[in-house]
């Protein structure tokens, strides 16, 4: 039997082993569904089934780590950004556990098991210590609440990979499509002519690769800022002011710190620029770097890597039956829509209603709780009375889970509200 | 397209301060202004961007939602009911081979309609044609949802009827009753406990508290964070809490050169007593008493600066009982570092301040809260519908001895596809079934 107070290094442990299980299982993942097809079916077939068992030893791991830390901290640990992040990490690997066990859709592990890396990585950013609950989140709708909004999203997450999963796919047919009509620059316009195009196809054509590659570049600012928060984290480079402590070089520093008060980096003064009274100039200022980080790492994954733009490098190398993405994309949602509608919505009122009074608050996290609702709302009526399927419809998964990632991360660190006490710094 | 607007109109309201939000004490007319700069500030209270949520124009928006909600599915639930509940059975096999799934078989329409009976389908037959279908409730769940979406539209609506969503705050000390404004109730703040966490953040807070009705006490109970009272449509709320300096513990000194203790006042910062006596014999007369004490640089009066407790000041005599005379005078800045001015025998000093604590409770009254939980439980209950129950259709033709089945799925395609696998007992990959 495991002593009380051993219980917290155990849950850091059994965590640590879900995030291996999750990392191999993107690795297994990622060699099983390319590495099959290019040795032809000879190599590599047996990776998915491993992988599947790694999806799901990471997340008996992961709910063990939870249930080890539940017990240990003596709340329910969804009480902090660290404790959350990690959750959707694990809600995120589940929904996928349970779809993929529907629909064994190759490919799919591929995008989505790398979502829980990543969600576990950025997890660590926040201060994993435990903090003692203030008396607002005292109360049994916190596990209740939390949790099942989280699962909610977490079908949500799947719902995006399969829907990014349909777009390359979809955008690999048609390349493929076009290198084999034209050999020739020519032919390849003559070809392009030839097709009847209708309007929103065109509009695709023209607009799908210009977004897919503004979505890998999001993507990778957002690992260039995990990577660049956890680096620094434990550099131990600060510039400290009065109002803040930066990790980075500030660019931008608060307001009221002079222009170079904090000497010279690099040559440069520090701060470079004074912000602004009304600007979070810490978040700002890590905001640039993420997307200076995020612009290298894209410029040279497309220099070196990928040579071309990044979502043509990956389309040629999706291959499966876009239709079942689609179909999988749209049962996430749908299973996702009314788990998120009760957790995130309903149970969100019934705490509050309970806690502070009023079933609605029109807190900024209430309010964009309300505006991802508002978006797979608009995305069942467009898909179902509308006949949005394919490609439009895969858009709006894309952009429902941004605006689930803003609800969970950008307002905690954007915007003031009641909610935030769950706010890492 | 409505859903859009309502999205976007919501964001505008996430990124701008809103009035109910905002921690400032200056009104929203000042407030604004000085906050986003006097364009976009004058800009946005114009608009009504302060205040979005409850402005007329997302009001408007909100209620286009219910007027479409209304017409649309009334609109389509009638002829939807119509082709469920009395289908076209009859279908020429084209159509029937047409549809998301289909397989031919070998057999006759009695086996079929069997074999879809046993599966839980509901079977209507014409003549060689055989129609069978399971879920249908599915399909009603959409509508199930927009009804309970239209409660909570009306209970959220109803909240601005008068007398349906009322709100009162009282502050109130230890030991304190505070009639509640309005209302025939009083509370009474029989202990407030406040505990903390190491690190300073507030662990728990609670108020023993009485509600009095009409003078009379009708309960008795521990009003905590997530623990309201409730009585007769009102709830009780634990919100907040104040420190202010309480008492002042006040000594009475004999002039020097005997500097000799004499006794220990207490003395009410919020509301002194008009006379404390000293002994027998003596009596401290309180003149004038301020709380936050200022001179008004225009008019040369004192007075007091805010509600606050920050710098009270005690002017007052010293009056001997006996003789009926004024003995002497004090002037006491009670948080002030300088000796008090004095003259005569006595003077006061100051030993302690007490501290003394207020709970914030919030009182409650919302009529429309059963009406908007009714409404969430209806969309609830047309979401599991909606989602979680499948509408599947057959259409089974029967042609020289061969059956042609069709499948259509309204939700759920690739279980269809299964339950076809199964039911005909097709191997992987055969048929279109796949």
């Amino acid at each position: 039997m495991i002593g009380h107070e051993n219980l917290l290094p155990a849950s850091s442990w059994l965590l640590l082993l879900a995030f291996a299980g999750y990392f191999a299982a993107t690795l297994l993942y990622v060699s099983g569904y390319i590495g099959t097809r290019l040795s032809h079916g000879v190599r590599f077939t047996r990776n998915v089934m491993w992988a599947d068992g790694a999806i799901w030893l990471g997340v008996a791991a992961h709910a063990a780590a939870i249930l080890a830390r539940w017990q240990g901290a003596g709340h329910w640990p969804t009480s902090n950004m660290y404790e959350f992040v990690g959750f959707l990490a694990f809600s995120s690997m589940l929904a996928f556990g349970v779809l993929n066990r529907i629909y064994r859709l190759p490919g799919l592990g591929a995008l989505v098991a790398p979502v829980g890396v990543f969600l576990l990585a950025y997890s660590y950013v926040f201060p994993p210590k435990v903090q003692p609950l203030v008396p607002a989140l005292k109360s049994y709708w916190l596990p209740l609440h939390v949790s099942m909004a989280a699962l909610g999203e977490g079908f949500f997450a799947v719902a995006f990979g399969a829907a990014l999963l349909y777009l390359l796919r979809v955008r690999g047919l048609e390349l493929s499509a076009q290198r084999a009509e034209g050999a020739g620059p020519a032919g390849g316009a003559a070809g392009a002519r030839s097709v009847h195009l209708r309007r929103e196809d065109a509009w695709e054509r023209v607009w799908g690769p210009r977004a897919m590659e503004a979505l890998f570049y999001l993507i990778l600012v957002m690992v260039g800022f995990t990577l660049l928060a956890l680096t620094l984290r434990y550099s131990g480079f600060q510039w400290v002011f009065d109002t803040a402590t930066y990790h980075l070089p500030p660019l931008i520093g608060p307001f009221g710190d002079a222009v170079g008060s904090k000497g010279s980096f690099l040559g440069l003064p520090m701060p470079l620029l004074e912000a602004p009274y009304w600007m979070r100039a810490k978040h700002v200022n890590s905001l640039l770097y993420s997307l200076a980080v995020g612009g290298l790492l894209y410029g040279l994954i497309r220099r070196f890597f990928t040579r071309g733009p990044i979502g043509d490098y990956l389309s040629l190398r999706v291959h499966g039956n876009p239709e079942v993405m689609d179909e999988v994309s749209y049962r996430a949602v749908a299973i996702g829509y009314p788990v998120f509608t009760l957790g995130g919505l309903i149970f969100a009122m019934l705490w509050a209603n309970e806690a502070w009074g009023r079933y609605w608050f029109w807190d900024p996290k209430e309010t964009w709780a309300f505006i991802a609702w508002l978006t797979y709302t608009a995305y069942l009526h467009l898909r179902i009375s509308h006949g949005w399927e394919g490609r439009k419809s895969a858009w709006l998964a894309v952009l429902g889970f941004g605006v689930i990632l803003f609800t969970l991360i950008g307002v905690n660190l954007l915007i003031v509200g009641l909610h935030s006490y769950a706010g890492g710094d | 397209m409505l859903i859009l607007l309502i999205a976007v109109a919501s964001i505008a309201g996430s990124l701008i301060e809103q009035e109910t939000l905002y921690q400032d004490w200056r009104p929203p007319k000042l407030y604004y202004p000085d906050r986003y700069g006097a364009f976009w500030g004058n800009l946005f209270l114009r608009l009504g961007l302060t205040h979005t949520y409850s402005s007329v124009w997302y009001a408007t928006l909100i209620l286009l939602v219910v007027v479409s909600l209304i017409i649309c599915s009334f609109h389509r639930l009638v002829p939807l009911h119509r082709a469920l509940t009395r289908p076209q059975v009859w279908k020429l096999a084209p159509f029937i081979r047409r549809q998301e799934v289909s397989h031919e078989v070998e057999g006759n329409l009695e086996e079929a309609a069997t074999l879809l009976r046993k599966r839980g389908y509901k079977v209507v037959r014409d003549r060689e044609c055989l129609y069978a279908d399971k879920g249908r409730l599915s399909r009603y769940g959409p509508y199930i949802i927009h009804i309970g979406l239209l409660i909570v539209a009306f209970a959220g609506f109803s909240r601005a009827l008068p007398g349906w969503d009322e709100t009162r705050d009282v502050w109130i000390a230890d030991g304190q009753t505070v009639k509640v404004p309005e209302t025939e109730f009083a509370l009474t703040n029989h202990k407030f406990t406040l505990e903390f966490h190491p690190n300073g953040a507030p662990a728990h807070f609670a108020t023993d508290a009485s509600l009095l009705k009409n003078g009379e006490e009708v309960a008795r109970t521990s009003i905590e964070v997530n623990h309201p009272l409730r009585y007769d449509g009102w709830r009780f709320y634990q919100t907040s809490w104040r420190e202010e300096p309480g008492t002042a513990r006040l000594k009475v000194m004999a002039a020097p050169p005997l500097e000799q203790h004499l006794l220990t006042l207490e003395l009410d910062l919020r509301q002194p007593e008009a006379v404390y006596p000293i002994g027998d014999r003596f009596e401290l007369h309180v003149l004038s008493y301020y709380h936050d004490f200022v001179v008004d640089p225009a008019t040369g009066e004192p007075g007091n600066a805010s509600f606050e407790i920050r710098n009270p000041v005690l002017l007052g005599d010293f009056y001997d009982r006996q003789t009926g005379q004024v003995i002497g005078k004090i002037a006491l800045a009670v948080f002030a570092k300088e000796p008090p001015v004095y003259q005569g025998p006595f003077y006061l000093a100051v030993d302690t301040v007490e501290p003394r604590l207020f709970t914030a409770l919030k009182l409650h009254k919302d009529r429309s809260i059963p009406y908007m939980f009714t409404g969430l439980s209806v969309v609830m209950t047309g979401m599991m519908i909606t989602f979680f129950v499948f509408h599947w259709q057959v259409w089974v033709r029967e042609e020289n001895g061969v059956l042609v089945y069709g499948a259509r799925a309204y939700k759920n395609r690739f279980g269809l596809r299964q339950e076809f696998r199964r039911l005909l007992g097709i191997p992987d990959g055969e048929g279109n079934v796949s």
